[in-house]
């Protein structure tokens, strides 16, 4: 074979080693997907049962003149009862019990809501879709089997006989789960939502964003622009890579010893959850920043110097803006990192059982990845589907920022 | 020595520049009259471009750049001094580069930032003025005065050129240095901007860096030929094309090296 054979051989063999890496990992990413969306999407629907309810007013403690606070005050449980009997006449005890479980937990929760909003009804009867149970729902969407022994089954042989017959009648639907997405966490997979962890997430990065880019940018100016080169820089140079190596854990630590430890700030708030992601992120920021800095061509330096700028004029009025797209492209990939960071949040304690939604950055929260641990931790088959779909939500939001952050390097840097 | 006469815009003698240890300029005087083009020539590497870089101190960034000798701005400002703001300096002595480097943003903005930070413009119209007059100077005016809000890189390599130019003279300098302005350009934008020299020495002191004896001969009445950091010979530029002194300026202005 003449050696041109040889080399155009060569070529061929390394494209098609190329090809076979490309394909095998695009099949990996396939099957994760594939996972995620069939056991996520479930989530986002959730199984119905339509109820005729009559808003019996011996059995409200409010009327229809309470106020919205009264109204979210009171208790509805007796009303919630009452309704099922209404719907399952002649049942005994026993099987009311049952017949109850069939329905979510928060029946009553979901009454008062519907009373706050529409305070006239007391008195009327109104025909409602009130939530299914989690176990019911599973039943329904297939990923309980039927078909096996009563004991190994969440749902019992009279439950079923009930659900067959709520069916026949056209009773049982499904709708789009508005909770997953208005709701904080709860103990019954059908009420649990995303919003406190999403809320919680949010104000972090809000944190990490105002700590770490200022704080980032004005470092990394100092280092590029204004700092004479030496030993020092170098040491500096050398600590910031290697920072932007160390594991997040550690941050999670060093916030755990240092702001809550040492500056006494709150256990399981974004503040400090937001700070440690920050301490992390700055080292990615600095780099980065540098980097574009240097982008900047020293003419445009030396343009701004010989008509008698100041150094620091040079630098803020033609480095800084000419440098920003790139720091703020190494910003949103470093807080993108930093959203779907687990282990500081586990260490600060954000991965705690929070019903409320935050309003701040100092009430307590867990986070989008700490939220998609716990979900994973339980054991109920609801929270698998919840688990996934958090997962799906969290990888969104990866792929928004850095998409924007794509967009800022296309849009906004210089060509020179 | 440096004598008091005001005619010349700048006077400089005993110049020595390093780079480190390295020699870049050996004990050069030159004096540049008022209102006239002084070309520096030379083969690469001879220090032409550093001695100019040193009239507007725009060697102080370079760390490692050690300048010692007396610089007399209109013979009595010594532009080294410690009482000197290097700002103000650059204010008086303009510089236009050898690669265009306008600003990336729009052609009103590149000429009025100057002008903007020394506070020259008192009023939003003034500086309008100010814009309109400088591009005027430039010969540009005409060729912009439709796109003054577009970005500046946009432009040609000439016209970013003469923008370069209308930047520098926005400032009302006293002398532009200029290191190659042409080198970057074709035939057709150098003649535009040699033209735009002869104009503009009505008003300025030019000090031009070229690598074209052509240019130097055209557009400079004395030139300083530079050597391995020494000056080997200054004079009419006329003199120093046809009957220099120096074997080694003969040698060199006819092409024998260099």
């Amino acid at each position: 074979m003449s050696s041109l054979e040889k080399r155009l051989a060569a070529e061929k063999r390394f494209k098609f080693y190329g090809m076979f890496a490309m394909t095998l990992s695009l099949f990996f990413v396939l099957i994760l997907m594939y996972k995620i969306f069939s056991t996520g999407s479930g989530a986002f629907v959730r199984t119905t049962i339509n109820a005729d309810v009559y808003f019996d007013p011996n059995f409200i403690e409010v009327s229809s003149n309470s106020s919205k606070k009264e109204i979210m005050k009171a208790s509805y449980v007796d009303l919630a009862d009452q309704v099922i009997n209404q719907n399952h006449p002649g049942l005994d005890e026993e099987n009311f019990i049952k017949v109850r479980e069939m329905y979510t937990r928060k029946f009553d929760y979901q009454l008062r809501d519907y009373i706050a909003n529409n305070p006239n009804v007391i008195g009327k009867t109104v025909n409602l879709d009130i939530s299914a149970s989690s176990d019911l729902d599973q039943i329904v969407k297939g990923n309980y089997p039927r078909n096996v022994p009563e004991a190994q089954r969440k749902i019992n042989d009279y439950q079923l006989s009930i659900l067959d017959s709520l069916d026949s009648k056209g009773k049982m639907s499904k709708t789009f789960n508005f909770w997953f997405f208005t709701n904080g966490d709860s103990r019954d997979p059908e009420t649990a939502g995303i919003l406190g962890a999403l809320m919680g997430s949010f104000y972090a990065l809000l944190i990490c964003f105002s700590f770490a880019f200022p704080i980032g940018l004005l470092a990394s100016v100092y280092l590029e622009e204004f700092v004479k080169p030496g030993k020092i820089t170098d040491i500096i140079e050398v600590n910031i890579n290697n920072l932007a190596a160390v594991p997040s854990i550690v941050y999670g630590l060093l916030g755990l010893g240092m702001l809550i430890g040492v500056f006494g700030m709150p256990y399981q708030v974004p503040l400090v959850g937001g700070l440690v992601l920050g301490f992390m992120t700055l080292p990615t920021i600095i780099i980065a920043s540098r980097a574009s800095l240097r982008g900047v061509p020293p003419s445009i330096r030396e343009g701004a110097l010989a008509v008698g700028a100041t150094k620091m004029q040079t630098v803020f009025h033609h480095v800084i803006p000419l440098s920003l797209p790139g720091t703020l492209t190494g910003t949103i990939i470093g807080m993108a990192q930093a959203l779907g960071e687990t282990a500081p949040l586990l260490l600060i304690g954000m991965v705690a059982f929070v019903m409320e939604i935050p309003g701040g950055a100092f009430d307590p929260a867990t986070g989008l990845p700490s939220q998609i641990y716990l979900w994973s931790e339980s054991a109920e088959r609801g929270f698998l589907e919840k688990t996934s779909a958090g997962i799906m939500l969290l990888l969104s939001f990866l792929i928004i920022m850095n998409t924007v952050a794509v967009l800022i390097r296309r849009k906004l840097e210089v060509k020179w | 020595m440096v004598d008091q006469n005001s005619n010349y815009a700048l006077q400089t003698s005993e110049v020595y520049v390093h780079y480190g240890k390295k020699m870049a300029i050996n004990n050069v005087a030159l004096n540049f009259p008022k209102n006239e083009v002084t070309s520096l020539i030379g083969p690469s590497g001879c220090g032409k471009s550093t001695f100019l870089r040193c009239l507007n101190r725009m060697n102080d960034v370079i760390d490692i750049c050690n300048v010692k000798g007396k610089f007399l701005l209109n013979g009595n400002v010594d532009i080294y001094s410690p009482d000197i703001q290097v700002e103000t300096l650059r204010e008086k002595v303009g510089m236009v580069f050898q690669k265009p480097n306008p600003f990336p943003k729009t052609i009103y903005e590149n000429v009025a930032y100057g002008p903007k930070i020394h506070g020259i413009a008192s009023s939003q119209n003034e500086l309008d003025e100010i814009v309109k007059d400088s591009l005027h100077r430039a010969g540009l005016y005409e060729e912009v005065k439709d796109r003054m809000d577009d970005i500046a890189t946009g432009l040609s390599g000439g016209q970013q050129q003469r923008l370069c130019i209308a930047r520098a003279i926005a400032i009302r300098p006293e002398i532009i240095l200029m290191d190659e302005p042409c080198s970057a350009l074709d035939p057709i934008a150098t003649a535009k901007i040699e033209d735009l020299i002869n104009e503009l020495k009505e008003n300025y002191t030019i000090i031009i860096v070229t690598h074209s004896m052509s240019q130097a001969s055209r557009v400079s009445s004395k030139t300083a030929f530079f050597h391995l950091g020494n000056l080997v010979e200054y004079g009419e530029t006329g003199k120093i094309f046809t009957k220099p002194d120096k074997e080694q300026t003969n040698d060199y202005i006819t092409g024998r090296f260099g």
